[in-house]
């Protein structure tokens, strides 16, 4: 890999394309017939819980593991046969992974060092990528002498330094606190529109995944389960797992009965009853997010086109922005937000209540 | 979350997929072959045929079980060992105690405590310490004089016992303390708020978290007590295996076999010792689980408590430093004879050992450093292959070179000069093989194999997998990797590999003894021996001891410095 | 060493015209670059040598390698195939007497003059050729002064000295198995005594040990630290002791035997000029007087050297007394080598705390005897002490050859050439010596005891 394909592969983002992958760690099947393809200079993640296989798919791409079957395509080229230092590929690691006995400095030349670029322009380039972390005056220190945000930094800038096709983030966030970690995710995110970078990022955090990716894969068991943008994810889940993963959802099981030439969804215990459109003929879950709903004392005002569902408060959650209700439905539980007003205490619990829900918002499921 | 980030690969066709480590794990498989399995067969096979007709039998076993003698010498064998590990254990554990425990002054002494012990030829040891606690040494002369009694310290198998727990007690101290300090402050933390604390704390958290430590240092100490050629020959105690098999082998006509079923005796129940101790602590190993918790919490001693620890200590340390104190005496003393301290003294000795031998000191240096140097480079090597690779046969290649530990010097030595003494050495002028200084350096080599390769593992063990991932992702490839992360990030390990090497290559001399084929080969172990054969060497050869002692020690403490040093710079911590 | 080279530059002219002949050869001829000798001596005697003979061969290295006599046969035979020595330099006629039956050796006739034929009444050279003696030995008692005192102890100067119970546990020794030369004190007593009476003196004497050292040097060093106070040693040893300044003595009891300590040129040396240079060298006048160093204390072969020997130095020449009342059979101690060797192994060696313990509960019961009469008792005690004394085997047993293949070496004979016969192992032998040995002293102790009851 020369000086000059590596200055092309920056200007011009690359795609990674991920064919029918199976891996197995002897009796272990931890990827089941994975395909992806992520587009160039899209910023993508790996969510799902841990465990999940996420993990070992960016291993995979990286080189550190050996796909069964199936092929990892970056750039239009096959790199199954090529080993992790010839791919091309910049891994940021959950540990930051900085070596201990090398300064900051000479952490980020390391890979520059290996391509064999002139010491004058190592010198320029890691000046130029400790300048973009923020972190020149730190040149000089030992990992052990930074706090975690800089080590993060600087296992950024020793990663980006490189100009990969490709960076990958393993859980790179996780090691941070709270505020500390939204702060870099954000970070994170300008520095890859700058670059232009194709990323692929995982985490198990669904919020991460929400602000900083184009588009997000949720990983389960070894599988996608659904890939789309933050949006759509959250808006159609394709199955149960991505719905109850990303957000809040209240799901009830039951079954589609055709009641005066419409389709009505009807709870196992009848209790809960709502129109369902063509789409969801075959469903046996229905979704909808708390926020959905509305929550209403029973004797108040019925809205129009509105499913009607009639239960008692069980309990009530202040969060702070929002009253979260737990509403008894028959054998059902469910969760309803309703937005805070100044001075207006919740509703107590045992009171009788009428939730409203939206039609067009029901989601229904088939598994 | 580092389970997801190691170890793994594929498992599948890996000596096709990596050329380079399948040649580098066949080329030390090889080297192990031919410089520990052939020479060991060659005295083993022996064992095996009758003396009379030279067809295979297993005769030989059922006399030696049925000869009263060797049944008395394999039970004195167990019983010295055994016995060495409870005094050892009795040397180690207080201070063990004292330093994982307390904020303890003294903690720097113990820690030199355990090293000083390992660097004194224990041959030469013995001899002191007969000056000092024999029937008519120091101790008992005063003991006689003041209170008229007379106290058979070195006497038969309590004199080896002695001896040997004094040497070998720092495995047991070091392993320990190592345990100890691995342990992470949660663990006791966790049982001091379920309401658990003091000697029962101890009892119930404590001891079962350092049991694989001190395990793996009180078979360390059972296995060389039970192959020790030295220390009972010096004592003239010769109703153990090891004296038996060296006794039978080594004189004149009495060639027959049982010599060599001694020494398969000797490897077989070695071999078993270290199965169960290893048996014993399957499952069990949490110690290297859990990460550095910085060992136990610590506190101040109360001034009685620090008058108390201080006194065992002392009196350890007095106990330690007894051979190399009565070696110093000898080497400056004139005459010692019956007398609680020699005659007058003199630097006479010291004068003739600058004068005449000089090339001791080269030689071991040259051969020790040599040796230890192929450790280290094997241990990283073999270390790397079972810790890195998923080659087939890794594991085996990690106990064919920890099973040279239980090998005995004695069957070493005769293994090197039947296998190869007739193999003339290319461009030498028909230097035979088995007469070459090398190979001394080989056969040290491979003794002390086994300290640097456990070094070296511990070392490799604490090298996160991902800043080695992070390297290749970087563009450095595995050797690269090796050569600017791994080994880099190891150097304390291994140095500290080198050194054990080094200090305990030093100062071996059974299998030197059988090896030396000319006295300009001889390496100081060597030189000593041969002047303490004369009446007028035992002052000279004193004098060398102490220069050994010195040199060695010097070596070591610099060494300790080094890695000190290097361990602050990095903000690593490394449990030694 | 100054005192040495000019006296020896004199020593070597006076030869050189005496003789008429050169007796050495002289520095003009071309050696080898070097000679590599095995020997069992200390570095004390090999070094004088080492350094005289480098000044006087300019060019030719020594190479000196150190081995105790028996491992040095072994280490011979193990490398004789690529063999790198060139001569076997040890006391123990017995061990030349192995390797030249082995065949190991290459006879070589020396051209020094004024040595005689014989010291004491033991050939100097190989009457065969194969070894050659430079210098005499004898065993004899060495003590430490101070411990004898501090003990309050007597001088023992007899063998029959050393069975009193008051050295009990005073003595020392090696094993002959160990040490070539006390192999010799062994089979010397035994040919003066007689078998049986001479291994009784062995079982009584070796009642008081106090231990059997592994190796030869042992001895010294027990009597001069003052682990224990009496040893039995050959004469060098308590010369040289003496002359370093230990406080010990050293004495030739009646019956001893001066026998040669010897060279002998390996077979095949690959130095074989410098090996002959060698030989020639240590039997010189000049060479003889190296014997005399403080350090070393040998007695030389060349009567001639005496003449500078320093006061009280014992000349065998002169002083027929020592080592003459015993005629050493070289043949029969040859016969029984290996049986005399491994039967004291396993009566003595290994089985000293029976022994020790038996000959103290004979010694109370002694005591206890002192100023009585008691018929009954005295029985028991003379049964005990005839139990203790028994020996396995009879002087006619005791052949070697009797047993074919047990107790001689496999490295001494082709095995497929054995017997068809399948000859008894040495182990069952031993086992059977060792069981014998076991139950008398048990007996002899238990015999004691009663002895000791009835006397209380």
């Amino acid at each position: 890999m020369t000086t000059s394909q590596q200055q092309a592969g920056r200007a011009t983002a690359v795609g990674v394309t991920i064919e029918n992958v199976n891996l197995s760690f002897g009796k272990t099947h931890v990827l089941k017939g994975i395909d992806l393809k992520i587009e160039p200079g899209e910023f993508f993640a790996f969510l799902g819980p841990s465990g999940c296989g996420k993990t070992t798919l960016l291993r995979l791409i990286a080189g550190f593991e050996t796909a069964q079957s199936g092929r990892v395509v970056i750039g239009g080229s096959d790199v199954a046969h090529l080993p992790p230092w010839r791919r091309n590929v910049g891994m940021v690691f959950q540990s930051y992974a900085l070596w201990p006995h090398m300064t900051v400095r000479k952490n980020v030349a390391f890979g520059l060092e290996e391509r064999r670029v002139p010491r004058a322009e190592i010198n320029r380039r890691v000046d130029a990528a400790l300048e973009t972390v923020g972190l020149k005056e730190y040149a000089d220190r030992r990992p052990s002498q930074l706090s975690g945000g800089q080590q993060q930094r600087v296992a950024l800038a020793r990663t980006i330094v490189i100009e990969p096709q490709v960076l990958l983030l393993d859980e790179p966030l996780s090691n941070l606190d709270a505020k500390l970690r939204v702060q870099m995710r954000r970070e994170l995110r300008q520095l890859q529109r700058k670059l232009s970078l194709t990323t692929i990022f995982v985490t198990h955090d669904q919020e991460e995944a929400n602000t900083t990716s184009d588009r997000i894969a949720v990983i389960d068991n070894g599988i996608v389960q659904q890939v789309g943008s933050p949006t759509e994810l959250y808006d159609n889940p394709a199955n149960l797992f991505v719905a109850n993963f990303l957000g809040v959802a209240n799901v009830v099981p039951g079954a589609v009965a055709s009641e005066a030439g419409r389709l009505v969804f009807k709870s196992d215990d009848g209790a809960v009853r709502v129109p369902i459109g063509e789409t969801g003929r075959a469903a046996s879950h229905i979704v909808f997010r708390p926020q959905n709903l509305l929550i209403r004392p029973a004797d108040a005002p019925v809205p129009e086109r509105m499913t009607r569902l009639a239960g008692t408060v069980d309990h009530a959650e202040f969060l702070g922005g929002v009253v979260r209700y737990r509403v008894a439905v028959g054998g059902h539980f469910v969760l309803v937000d309703a937005a805070h007003q100044r001075g207006e205490g919740a509703m107590g619990e045992g009171a009788p209540v009428n939730l409203f829900l939206n039609d067009d918002l029901i989601i229904g499921l088939t598994q | 979350m580092r389970r997801q980030s190691g170890e793994v690969f594929g498992v599948i066709s890996e000596f096709r997929k990596h050329p380079g480590q399948a040649a580098l794990m066949a080329l030390i498989s090889l080297f192990l072959f031919i410089f520990l399995v052939v020479p060991v067969v060659q005295v083993v096979f022996v064992a095996f045929l009758d003396a009379g007709t030279g067809e295979f039998t297993l005769l030989n076993f059922k006399d030696f079980f049925n000869t009263a003698l060797f049944r008395e010498s394999f039970w004195n064998s167990i019983y010295v060992g055994v016995m060495s590990v409870v005094l050892a254990s009795a040397f180690a554990m207080p201070l063990a105690y004292f330093t994982s425990r307390f904020e303890f002054r003294g903690a720097v002494i113990i820690q030199g405590l355990g090293i000083i012990p390992l660097i004194m030829p224990p041959f030469v040891g013995a001899v002191a310490m007969m000056m000092l606690f024999g029937r008519n040494g120091s101790v008992n002369l005063l003991l006689e004089e003041y209170f008229g009694i007379n106290i058979p310290f070195m006497e038969g198998l309590n004199g080896v016992i002695f001896v040997e727990s004094l040497h070998y007690f720092p495995f047991i101290l070091i392993n320990l303390s190592a345990a100890l300090h691995n342990i992470d402050r949660a663990m006791e933390e966790s049982a001091q708020n379920l309401g658990c604390s003091g000697l029962r704390l101890y009892r119930r958290i404590v001891l079962p978290l350092a049991m694989p430590g001190y395990m793996a240092g009180a078979s360390l100490v059972f296995l060389k007590v039970f192959d020790d050629l030295g220390t009972p020959l010096l004592l003239n105690v010769n109703s153990m295996l090891a004296p038996q098999a060296y006794l039978r082998i080594a004189s004149i006509g009495i060639k027959d076999p049982m010599g060599y079923v001694i020494s398969v005796i000797l490897v077989v129940i070695a071999l078993a010792s270290m199965w169960l101790a290893t048996l014993a602590l399957r499952g069990k190993d949490y110690a290297t689980v859990q990460k550095g918790g910085g060992g136990l919490a610590k506190r101040r001693m109360r001034p009685i408590e620090m008058a108390f620890a201080w006194v065992i200590v002392v009196f350890i340390m007095a106990l330690v430093l007894a051979p190399h104190f009565g070696l110093t005496l000898l080497s400056f003393g004139t005459i010692w004879s019956y007398s609680v301290v020699p005659d007058a003294f003199t630097l006479n000795h010291f004068r003739a050992i600058f004068a005449e031998t000089p090339e001791y000191m080269t030689n071991t240096v040259l051969y020790s450093g040599l040796a230890a140097l192929i450790d280290v480079v094997l241990g990283t090597a073999i270390a790397y292959i079972v810790l890195r690779t998923k080659l087939a046969g890794r594991q085996w290649l990690d106990y064919l070179a920890m099973s040279a530990v239980a090998i005995p010097g004695l069957v070493i030595g005769i293994g090197y000069l039947r296998a190869f003494y007739d193999i003339e050495v290319p461009g030498l002028g028909g230097q035979a093989f088995g007469t070459w200084w090398v190979a001394i350096v080989i056969a040290l080599a491979i003794r002390r194999l086994p300290y640097a390769l456990r070094a070296c593992s511990a070392a490799l063990q604490q090298v996160s997998v991902s800043l080695e991932e992070s390297a290749e992702s970087l563009g450095a490839n595995k050797m690269k990797t090796v050569y600017r992360i791994v080994v880099p990030l190891m150097a304390g390990g291994i140095l500290a590999g080198f050194v054990t090497s080094f200090a305990t290559a030093a100062v071996e001399l059974g299998m030197t003894l059988m090896l030396v084929s000319k006295h300009s080969d001889g390496p100081l172990a060597y030189g000593i021996y041969v002047y303490m054969q004369s009446a007028a060497g035992r002052g000279p050869g004193a004098a060398l001891g102490i220069f050994a002692v010195l040199v060695v020690g010097l070596c070591t403490f610099l060494s300790h410095l080094f890695v000190d040093r290097r361990q602050r710079k990095l903000g690593m911590t490394q449990a030694k | 060493m100054k005192r040495f080279t000019w006296k020896s530059g004199v020593a070597l002219l006076a030869a050189g015209f005496a003789a008429g002949v050169l007796a050495t050869p002289g520095p003009a001829f071309a050696l080898e670059d070097k000679v590599v000798i095995v020997t069992s001596f200390p570095k004390d005697l090999t070094g004088p040598y080492k350094k005289a003979f480098e000044a006087k061969f300019p060019g030719t290295t020594v190479e000196i390698l150190q081995k105790n006599t028996a491992a040095a046969v072994t280490y011979l035979q193990e490398t004789a195939k690529g063999n790198t020595v060139d001569l076997m330099w040890a006391s123990a006629p017995d061990a030349f007497e192995v390797l030249k039956k082995a065949g190991m050796l290459t006879k070589y006739a020396p051209k020094a003059q004024g040595i005689p034929e014989k010291v004491g009444s033991y050939p100097i050279h190989d009457p065969d050729g194969y070894y050659m003696g430079f210098a005499a030995s004898g065993y004899g008692i060495m003590w430490n002064t101070r411990y004898l005192t501090g003990k309050n102890l007597p001088v023992a100067k007899e063998w029959d000295d050393l069975k009193k119970a008051i050295y009990f546990g005073h003595v020392g020794m090696s094993s002959p198995s160990r040490s070539g030369t006390t192999h010799l004190t062994v089979e010397t007593v035994l040919q003066g005594e007689g078998w049986d009476k001479g291994w009784a003196t062995w079982k009584e004497i070796s009642g008081n040990f106090k231990m059997v050292t592994e190796r030869s040097f042992g001895v010294p060093e027990g009597v001069n630290s003052g682990d224990f106070g009496i040893g039995l040693v050959i004469d060098f040893f308590g010369f040289s002791s003496k002359a370093t300044g230990f406080p010990v003595e050293f004495v030739y009891p009646t019956v001893t035997t001066l026998v040669p300590a010897n060279i002998g040129i390996v077979k095949n040396p690959p130095h074989g000029q410098a090996a002959e240079a060698f030989v020639e060298y240590l039997l010189s006048v000049e060479g003889q007087q190296l014997l005399l160093d403080p350090a070393i204390q040998r007695l030389p072969v060349n009567p001639a050297t005496y003449a500078k020997a320093p006061e009280g130095f014992p000349n065998p020449f002169n002083d027929k007394s020592i080592g003459a009342a015993v005629k050493f059979d070289v043949d029969k101690s040859g016969a029984r080598y290996n049986i005399v060797n491994s039967l004291f192994d396993v009566l003595f060696t290994y089985r000293l705390a029976d022994l020790t313990a038996a000959t103290k509960a004979i010694h109370a019961a002694d005591a206890a005897l002192a100023g009585k009469s008691n018929e009954k008792a005295a029985g028991l005690i003379k049964e005990a002490r005839a139990l203790l004394d028994k020996m396995p085997i009879s002087e006619a047993e005791a052949i070697d050859d009797k047993y074919p293949g047990v107790f001689t070496s496999d490295v001494f004979k082709d095995r497929k050439k054995a017997d068809t016969k399948v000859p008894p192992r040495q182990a069952e032998i031993e086992e059977k010596w060792d069981a014998f040995a076991l139950a008398n002293y048990k007996a002899a102790k238990d015999k004691a005891e009663q002895a000791l009851a009835l006397l209380k």
